[in-house]
């Protein structure tokens, strides 16, 4: 399995190019292993299939100065939002050092949490707006915490010295 | 009605009686917090979790870490690694340490195998290498609850309220405070005779995109979750479900724990439990 890091900024389609680039790298030192070419179709979204265009591109660039043995070569990928650990699958073939096809299955468990939690929550997402706490009778708010001196005053320290 | 004010734990504290605490109460509640404080804080060199931090060790368990262990445990089976009671280096790194430096460097992630490096019984907490423990996922919660049930004796109704987490004995009407504007609120709350805890990213925050909730994965701040509310018999649970909620498996996790919730995403859109006892303000088209 090879891991990829990206930062949480980038989003599905640079990982999947990064992890697919990774992969012919893989390929080339024989890590990988060649596997007999699936005939599994499974869903590959619309804009995965532009991301991989650009990546079958670079690597058919890369195999110029390289010999890949051909086959169908599979990876696994995650990488991570802020919220979630997104998890890929890439298969690669190879036909006379030049990528002919390219399968990407996503991320299957970040569907399957969604529908997880969507039973526990009640209705649609509905925007709020903000009513000023001097028109509303209640006794006390749950939010921002106020925070003692220390932290309030490192805080102004800094506000102090990016003003400087 | 009698509120009494203090800091402790580097947050307000008011608790609210009936009539006011006798002075075997308060000093009830002082030994209380100095004793959680002597234990968990890692703002203090002389703390258990300070002491444990350089080199790791194995000491007597002391009397909190089993429940607020074993909820972490729960909290992050729940949330895939989301939170991790090792993330006080990852804080440390973004700059929220003992001096409250606030000087931002690289984003660390906590170690995903906490439960191989932290291990504990009834007898024994030992910690297998170098690691900073941070209770902060729930730990608050956990004291409030200690707080209320050391003022057991007081007549009445009793609200005990650290910043917003709090417990109600009794009924009280609290404001959703709006997490963009504190002058404002998003709903009422109804809090009978359980405890709310709230958590927001706009406290302990600084500078661009820096703030105290932390994905432990990444060690980088949360981005989609701007406040959570959470509802449950006691305070520890409500806190670790108001962490919780700024994940996925948050919502599942106050399922399983009997708690309810709402949330505010940073596009100033709301979610909420089937019976939040809450009325969300909501915009009208």
């Amino acid at each position: 399995m090879i891991t990829q890091a990206v930062t949480p900024s980038v989003r599905k389609g640079a990982a999947v190019a990064g992890i697919a680039g990774l992969l012919v790298l893989a390929g080339c030192s024989g890590a990988t292993d060649a596997e007999d070419a699936t005939t599994d179709s499974a869903a590959t979204s619309e804009s995965t299939t532009t991301d991989s265009n650009s990546t079958s591109d670079s690597s058919s660039t890369a195999s110029d100065s390289s010999e890949y043995a051909d086959g169908t070569y599979t990876a696994d990928g995650s990488y991570q939002t802020p919220e979630t650990v997104e998890q890929i699958s890439v298969t690669l073939t190879l036909e006379d050092g030049v990528v002919t096809d390219v399968e990407v299955t996503g991320d299957p468990q970040a569907r399957e949490s969604e529908q997880y939690q969507g039973q526990f929550i009640a209705g649609i997402a509905d925007e709020v707006v903000g009513v000023a706490l001097d028109d509303l009778n209640v006794s006390r708010v749950a939010g921002s915490s106020l925070t003692s001196g220390g932290f309030n005053a490192a805080v102004e320290d800094i506000k102090d010295q990016a003003a400087a | 009605m009698s509120t009494w004010r203090f800091d402790a734990i580097g947050t307000r504290w008011e608790i609210e009686t009936a009539e006011p605490l006798v002075a075997e109460l308060r000093a009830r509640v002082d030994a209380v917090i100095a004793e959680f404080d002597a234990t968990w804080s890692r703002f203090r060199p002389d703390s258990l979790v300070s002491r444990l931090a350089a080199s790791g060790g194995s000491l007597e368990t002391p009397g909190d870490a089993a429940p607020m262990l074993d909820a972490y445990r729960e909290l992050s089976d729940a949330t895939a690694g989301a939170v991790n009671p090792l993330i006080g280096q990852s804080l440390n790194a973004l700059g929220y340490d003992a001096a409250y430096s606030l000087a931002a460097q690289d984003p660390e992630p906590a170690p995903a195998e906490w439960q191989s490096i932290l291990t504990w019984d009834e007898e024994r907490l030992a910690l297998a290498s170098a690691a900073v423990i941070d209770v902060g996922a729930l730990g608050k919660g956990r004291l409030v609850d200690l707080v209320t049930a050391a003022l057991s004796e007081a007549d009445g109704g009793l609200v005990v309220d650290a910043s917003g987490d709090m417990t109600v004995r009794g009924e009280a009407r609290v404001g959703l405070e709006h997490p963009y504007d504190p002058s404002k609120a998003i709903g009422v709350a109804t809090v009978r005779d359980q405890a709310l805890c709230a958590s927001a990213t706009n406290r302990r925050a600084w500078g661009d995109g820096l703030h105290h909730v932390l994905d432990a994965r990444t060690g980088q701040p949360v981005r989609t979750w701007a406040a959570t509310w959470a509802f449950a018999p006691d305070a520890m649970r409500a806190d670790a479900v108001a962490t919780a909620l700024f994940f996925d498996g948050g919502p599942a996790l106050a399922d399983r724990w009997g708690a309810e919730w709402v949330r505010m995403s940073t596009a100033g859109v709301a979610e909420r439990s089937a019976n939040a006892p809450v009325e969300l303000f909501l915009r009208k088209d």
